[in-house]
């Protein structure tokens, strides 16, 4: 793989590119979910092919071979080369300085999930599957997911990485119904459950089984729940929903190409600014955001993004205000601060973009109890369900499976069908604690959509639960 | 013998027994351009195939795009594997038989011979047309899907497919164009800028609502994406026999207003048109809503095996990687009203909104078909008939049915308005929808103004 991509930068400079880098991949995942006791979906895939991007006289262009031999190589550095030259520029395009690069990056793990067996990863649901089963329960779902990714990347300013990541995870969902009532309770997170950058014993840890008879008597519990009320209250978000909400509201606007408008036309744009680097106030004091692409476990954890930078840490948002954004060394360069570093693509098919690659809510004190005792009248929310934000990412409306209110401290009655909306910056802003270290968890998000043709990310985002005052809820229709 | 076809039949030949393989290919360009200038070229060309094992009953499903013999071995060894540590599945239906496929439109020649020279071309067309700064893209592509099968089965379908999409958009100002067929040659990516410029310009200095109920027009961009939404629960088998849908229950009842009536018909020509579903099973015209009375969902071999009593595919299946979503929708199509122009709409709803587009829609509650998004390019306040000021996006939470019980007009002509974001492998598909006023428009909350 490492001669075709050298091959294919010597074809793309020799065609006339001022820059060229060329990423070969190959790439396997598996899927499977049973649901009801029967397998839903047992899916195994192999995808592989090399990508080459060029610099021509100010002009990107892109092109991709599913054939990993010369010919595949040489022909995508051309194919990329005609299509930037066709679609012509505006001259030099600068990008940060970047000394070459060497090295490789492997995930740390202590067994392949690709080493367990299909049988066992098929009992293994099957038996949390059959724990789901109760009272008003009407789908019983347990998945799980693994994927391994080798490549290497070269440029024609010597950057040479190797490297090779393992994710997996796994997840329950049950659906209950009744009385023209419908409720879904998820177990880690909803939907495709929760992924790390680990082996096997992460889907082990996660305990299925164990999890499942909660989740299945909650999603019960929730046909007899009160609905959520609609009222401005105190807002107390599980590390999960906290997750999201970082996700969506600090993540994402603080793309920089968002900010410069590259996303417009799909995505979005952002409501920062170049300009408010380093004096605009996002949140509270309280309100501390890390971009960390050396976080252990984290599905944005690499050695070198997919431009060569190598991975690293840094500030985004630091006591409220903004202190960084995620950068390519195009959009580095144009903001004349950072190096790049958060450049990735899905597959070898895609051309990076600027994506998340772990974004952590910092933690602060105490524990979720604490939060909780600080709350005469409030709201409780955990594991999100559904989500929405505008383009420029500041007014939201998110949902959550379960919710219970909160009186005198703690915890009372189960309330179902819970939303919250808010804007972005005043939302931060009502930030007034974040629960400790021990609460801090990192959760994995699988489904990131960005970029035309669409590309996903895995991202993973370190949250506590997290209490903000005055906060709209109840959303209704 | 075309590519993909050629890849299908190879990977049966890689396994013996009953079998199943499913081959896409896509030769494709996307020139995205952004402040008018084209800044992520991107082409693509791929063959993957998946091939689906039966042994006794159990199932096992392998993809590649490794179409070399020894690939396809490998292929037919990891398919083998998961069927052979798959239990049996009692709602297996069996593969699909052969059977009569109906002949449809969908490839346009010229449209496969565009190339990067002719992509970029026409994005520039685009950028060159509008005074006001571009983003968006033009693509077109040529995709193939075959499916062979050792029950018989041999379908082939080439399709072609292009888009221009454009938001126009400066400080405080934005517009939204698009358009699509399966011939590039009925595209003018010049006149979808103009349009997206020309609605840009009558943004500017957009006000405030207070949240609330309105009568609004909905144009087809943003009355497909809620309908394709609305869809994903309540059209659908899965979502009925699983009581998840906004149909579980009500299937032979009035639902909407008597205007609305929605097919899926992926036959229409005037679409993106397909002959069968990713089993090989001829695609039918299904009535979901005739006259406002909820009339059927769509259904896959599984899902009707499931259910029981009579059910049939309605040639309605997803790729393997996909089923859990169970059989859905592509080709939606609502039936156009009386009224000759969306201006007929604005006078019919007198005072209310005029919505261009959505985005980022999230279903809320499945049950109640309630959906929640921003508007987007292009929200105006309708007064005394006509559209007047401009108003910041707007933040709306809907239950779909209640939009659509009490309906004023939909325009008689409908557009195509693409539902493809160009994730994952290339499968074109869209709907066929007309603009419609509704009585029932419920603003949650106020965003931000238009533009970059």
């Amino acid at each position: 793989m490492r001669d075709l991509c050298a091959a294919a930068v010597d074809a793309a400079t020799g065609a006339g590119a001022e820059y060229a880098d060329a990423r070969a991949v190959v790439r396997r995942s598996q899927r499977l979910s049973t649901k009801n006791g029967r397998v839903e979906q047992l899916t195994d895939t192999e995808s592989e092919g090399i990508g080459v991007r060029v610099l021509v006289d100010g002009a990107w262009g892109f092109a991709c071979d599913r054939r990993l031999t010369a010919e595949g190589a040489s022909d995508a550095a051309l194919r990329a080369c005609a299509f930037a030259k066709a679609a012509g520029g505006r001259g030099a395009r600068a990008l940060a300085p970047l000394a070459a690069q060497t090295g490789s990056y492997r995930t740390t793990y202590e067994r392949d999930p690709f080493s367990v067996s299909i049988a066992d990863k098929v009992e293994h649901c099957l038996r949390a599957d059959e724990a789901l089963n109760g009272r008003d329960v009407i789908v019983r779902q347990a998945s799980l997911r693994a994927l391994r990714e080798h490549k290497i990347l070269l440029s024609s300013e010597g950057t040479d990485v190797e490297q090779e990541t393992v994710e997996c995870g796994g997840g329950l969902d049950c659906a209950a119904a009744g009385d023209g009532i419908y409720q879904v309770r998820s177990y880690p997170s909803a939907s495709v459950g929760m992924s790390q950058q680990r082996g096997w014993e992460f889907v082990e840890q996660l305990g299925l089984e164990r999890e499942a008879p909660r989740v299945a008597e909650q999603a019960s519990a929730l046909l007899r729940a009160d609905l959520c009320p609609a009222k401005v209250t105190t807002l107390v978000l599980d590390s999960d929903q906290t997750a999201l909400q970082v996700h969506e509201s600090v993540g994402h606007p603080t793309e920089l190409d968002r900010v410069y408008g590259t996303e417009a036309s799909y995505a979005g744009t952002s409501f920062l600014h170049a300009a408010d680097l380093g004096s605009l106030r996002y949140g509270s004091e309280h309100m501390n955001v890390t971009a960390d692409s050396t976080t252990p476990g984290g599905l944005g954890t690499f050695g070198f993004d997919d431009e060569g930078v190598p991975a690293s840490r840094h500030p985004i948002v630091e006591a409220g205000v903004l202190a960084g954004f995620l950068t390519s060394r195009e959009t580095a360069a144009r903001i004349g601060s950072g190096h790049g570093g958060s450049m990735r693509a899905d597959g070898w098919n895609r051309m990076p973009l600027v994506r998340m690659t772990n974004l952590h809510l910092d933690p602060g004190e105490g524990t979720l109890e604490d939060l909780l005792a600080d709350v005469d009248d409030g709201i409780y929310m955990e594991t999100n369900k559904s989500w929405s934000i505008d383009d420029k990412r500041l007014n939201f409306q998110f949902g959550t499976q379960i919710a219970w209110e909160i009186k005198s401290g703690k915890l009372g009655r189960m309330l179902r069908d819970a939303t919250y909306t808010g804007i972005t910056p005043e939302f931060w802003g009502k930030l007034d604690a974040v629960a400790g270290a021990d609460a801090w968890q990192m959760q994995g998000i699988t489904n990131c959509g960005k970029g035309q043709p669409g590309q996903g990310a895995h991202v993973s985002h370190g949250a506590s639960p997290a209490r903000f005052r005055d906060v709209q809820v109840g959303v209704k229709a | 013998m075309t590519r993909a076809l050629d890849v299908a039949r190879r990977a049966l030949e890689a396994t013996t027994g009953e079998a199943e393989a499913v081959a896409q290919a896509e030769t494709s360009g996307l020139a995205r351009f952004a402040a008018s200038e084209v800044h992520q070229p991107t082409l693509i060309d791929n063959v993957v195939v998946t091939l689906r094992i039966v042994r006794d009953g159990r199932t096992g499903v392998a993809s590649t795009n490794r179409v070399d013999d020894a690939g396809l071995v490998e292929l037919a060894r990891r398919a083998e594997e998961a069927a052979d540590s798959a239990p049996v599945d009692p709602d297996f239906p069996g593969l699909a038989e052969r059977g009569e496929l109906p002949r449809v439109e969908g490839y346009d020649r010229a449209t496969s011979e565009l190339g990067p020279d002719d992509q970029a071309r026409l994005a520039s067309d685009a950028i060159a047309a509008a005074d006001v700064p571009t983003y968006g893209f033009f693509t077109s592509a040529v995709s193939e899907l075959a499916i062979v099968s050792s029950t018989g089965v041999e379908a082939h379908q080439e399709m072609t497919d292009a888009t221009t999409l454009v938001v126009a958009a400066d400080n405080g100002c934005s517009g939204y164009a698009e358009a699509t067929s399966w011939r590039a040659g009925a595209i003018d990516p010049a006149a979808v800028a103009r349009e997206a410029a020309e609605k840009a310009a009558r943004t500017n200095g957009a006000k405030e609502i207070e949240p609330g109920r309105y009568p609004a027009v909905l144009e087809p961009y943003a009355f497909a994406d809620l309908l394709q939404y609305f869809s994903y629960d309540s059209f659908g088998a899965l979502g009925l026999l699983e009581e998840r849908g906004y149909f579980a229950g009500r299937l032979g009842q009035r639902v909407f207003d008597e205007r609305i009536s929605i097919a899926d018909d992926a036959l229409d020509p005037s679409g993106l048109p397909k002959s069968f579903d990713f089993e090989g099973s001829p695609k039918q015209r299904v009535e979901l809503v005739t006259n406002g009375v909820a009339r059927g969902v769509v259904w896959d071999r599984t899902t009707a095996k499931r259910a029981g009593e009579g059910a049939k595919t309605t040639g309605h299946a997803l790729p393997q990687d996909l089923d859990d979503w169970g059989p859905l929708p592509s080709a939606l199509t609502v039936a156009g009203g009386d009224a000759e122009s969306t201006d007929e709409l604005v006078e019919l709803v007198g005072d209310g909104l005029y919505i261009t587009r959505l985005h980022y829609l999230g279903v809320v509650h499945p049950r109640e078909g309630v959906v929640t998004g921003m508007t987007r390019d292009g929200t105006f306040r309708i007064r005394d008939g006509k559209i007047a000021e401009p108003l910041v996006n707007l933040r709306f939470t809907v239950a779909v049915p209640e939009l659509l019980r009490e309906v004023h007009g939909l325009t008689r002509d409908v557009s195509l308005i693409n539902a493809s974001n160009f994730y994952g492998e290339r499968y074109p598909y869209g709907a066929l929808v007309p603009a419609v006023a509704t009585a029932r428009f419920n603003v949650s909350g106020v965003g931000s103004a238009p533009g970059i």
